[in-house]
């Protein structure tokens, strides 16, 4: 552990590593709620262009990254709600005109192949300060957003219609957490890679959700799991030297299965418990217990 | 159409649409995937009405209430909430609107009081920080919502656990919530047994007794019956009859399923 400290990279890695396992899962939970878990993938894909035209005009690939991100979750937002059944394939030609793209254009830099890899599944030896100061600012942006959207935000995943006939601006909150979203693959894509960044949107989520009964508790649980497993798995992989992206994956990805074990025995006996209080009251400890 | 709101100009410290109708829509026309699920439905509803949309599946009754809110577009006539078209309508904290079900969404639980809380959005601006008055009036409107309807003992479970009578009621505490003078709702006897319909009629009772206007969709009315002041009865998305309930047992007797 003092070891891993002593090096500067892995400091600011760590750091890094918090604010992604705080971010992803914050617009994770929304993101689920809207059944668009593989929306972080595609807009993956996207960013993997920018990356490509930063490499090769020889700006900064992360913001390359952002701008193209944002418009291809713009645009997906778009497709989503003109084309109601054609949306699908739409979706899909985006996303492999995106990786396509950016193979392409990496692959026109000369040595794109190694710098390729490193993006595609993280690599936080070469993160520098001046990314940390990127992922940072970014990531107040990102909390920013679900603090004071969150309300909205809500109540459009959790019914679209009635958000329309609250007098909610659908069009520009859907547009508006698809954009996030995008944002938060950015910030992720230095430590777990294009390719897995959206798990750790999704899989904190779907765990916290096993075992617990509230929006609110749900998205702060995950994010503690968010945390718990970006720190753990990028400790591990300096210590085993294990690839980080993949190894903080696997670690969301037990402690899913620990909470989906533990979640279905708690949720068979709050039913049971709330069966038995609905008929008779006394029993309901009995059960419970 | 506005001529026909007699108190127009009793009530002339409000808005300009004070005296408009809660709903007036006229011709209307819906089409959804080529086929016409509305067509040509003329539809007024006064302040303090209480509407019921009766008629067998596929006859467009919830396509109307969605029409009337502007959820589904019209592709002829048109349509007015408060004397204003959907697209342009801003006071929506005037509406509350009851869906057909608490859809599951992608398995994000919420609780009952986090739903209902959702109600108050529409009265609260984005960007202002909540004062310590406004949450006190949210809290204390979410818990009226939740005492209207019974549920105040289940605000802390998840609301998608509940029976299906149960979620209704939560979906009905959340338009409750934002305290509107319109609630517009979509089957709420739907999959509720006997014994939770008779506690809706009860909520829906003290509701209408406030002066409340409803517009509501159902299959068959029940215990609802007496509430209601006037049945719409859709077959084919045309209004089949039209009758004014002067008492409880007139209405309706051939088209409940």
């Amino acid at each position: 552990m003092t070891e891993m400290l002593s090096y500067d990279f892995m400091r600011i890695a760590l750091v890094m590593a918090v604010l992604i396992g705080l971010t992803a899962p914050a617009v994770g939970t929304f993101i689920v709620q809207r059944k668009l878990s593989l929306l972080g993938d595609g807009i993956g894909h996207i960013a993997l262009t920018g990356i490509g035209l930063g490499l090769l005009t020889g700006s900064s690939p992360v913001l390359a990254a952002l701008a193209v991100s944002v418009l291809g979750a713009v645009a997906i937002e778009v497709l989503r709600a003109r084309s109601r059944s054609g949306g699908d394939v739409a979706l899909a030609l985006l996303f492999y005109g995106g990786l396509a793209g950016g193979v392409i254009l990496t692959g026109a830099t000369g040595d794109g192949g190694a710098n390729l890899n490193s993006y595609l599944f993280g690599s936080i030896s070469s993160v520098t300060p001046a990314d940390l100061y990127v992922v940072a600012g970014l990531a107040v942006v990102v909390l920013g957003i679900v603090a004071v959207f969150g309300r909205e935000l809500f109540l459009l995943c959790t019914d679209e219609e009635v958000a329309r006939a609250s007098g909610l601006p659908v069009r520009f909150l859907s547009v508006l957490i698809a954009a996030t979203a995008a944002v938060t693959v950015v910030i992720s894509m230095r430590a777990i890679g294009l390719l897995l960044v959206s798990a750790l949107m999704v899989v904190p989520v779907a765990a916290a959700q096993q075992v617990t009964r509230g929006f609110r508790s749900t998205m702060l649980l995950a994010m503690g799991i968010g945390v718990l497993s970006a720190v753990t798995g990028l400790a591990g992989s300096f210590q085993y030297d294990l690839p980080p992206g993949p190894s903080i994956v696997l670690l969301a990805l037990a402690v899913f299965a620990v909470a989906a074990a533990g979640g279905a025995v708690l949720r068979r006996r709050r039913t049971v418990a709330a069966a038995a209080r609905s008929t008779v009251e006394a029993e309901a400890e009995v059960l419970g217990g | 159409m506005k001529s026909d709101t007699p108190n127009a100009d009793a009530l002339n410290t409000g808005a300009l649409n004070t005296g408009a109708p809660p709903f007036a829509m006229t011709g209307g026309r819906v089409r959804l995937d080529g086929r016409e699920v509305l067509r040509g439905i003329d539809l007024t509803v006064r302040s303090g009405d209480v509407v019921a949309v009766l008629g067998p599946n596929g006859a467009g009754k919830s396509t109307l209430i969605k029409a009337l809110l502007g959820l589904r577009p019209l592709s002829g006539g048109r349509t007015e909430i408060f004397g204003v078209p959907p697209a342009r309508f801003r006071d929506w904290r005037r509406v509350g609107y009851v869906p057909q079900r608490l859809p599951m969404g992608g398995g994000v639980p919420s609780t009952v009081r986090e739903v209902v809380s959702s109600g108050r959005t529409a009265r609260r601006s984005r960007w202002l920080p909540a004062l310590p008055g406004d949450r006190a009036a949210d809290r204390a409107a979410v818990d009226r919502a939740l005492e209207a309807v019974d549920l105040a003992d289940h605000a802390r479970e998840s609301a998608h656990l509940l029976s299906g009578g149960q979620q209704q009621r939560v979906l009905i505490a959340r338009a409750l919530a934002g305290d509107p003078e319109v609630l517009v709702m979509d089957e709420p006897t739907a999959g509720v047994d006997a014994a939770n319909q008779a506690a809706l009629a009860g909520t829906l009772g003290a509701l209408t007794g406030d002066g409340r206007t409803v517009v509501l969709v159902a299959h068959e009315l029940g215990p609802i019956e007496p509430l209601v002041t006037r049945t719409i009865v859709l077959d084919h998305g045309r209004v089949l009859r039209e009758e004014a309930a002067v008492t409880g047992d007139t209405v309706a007797g051939g088209t409940a399923a």
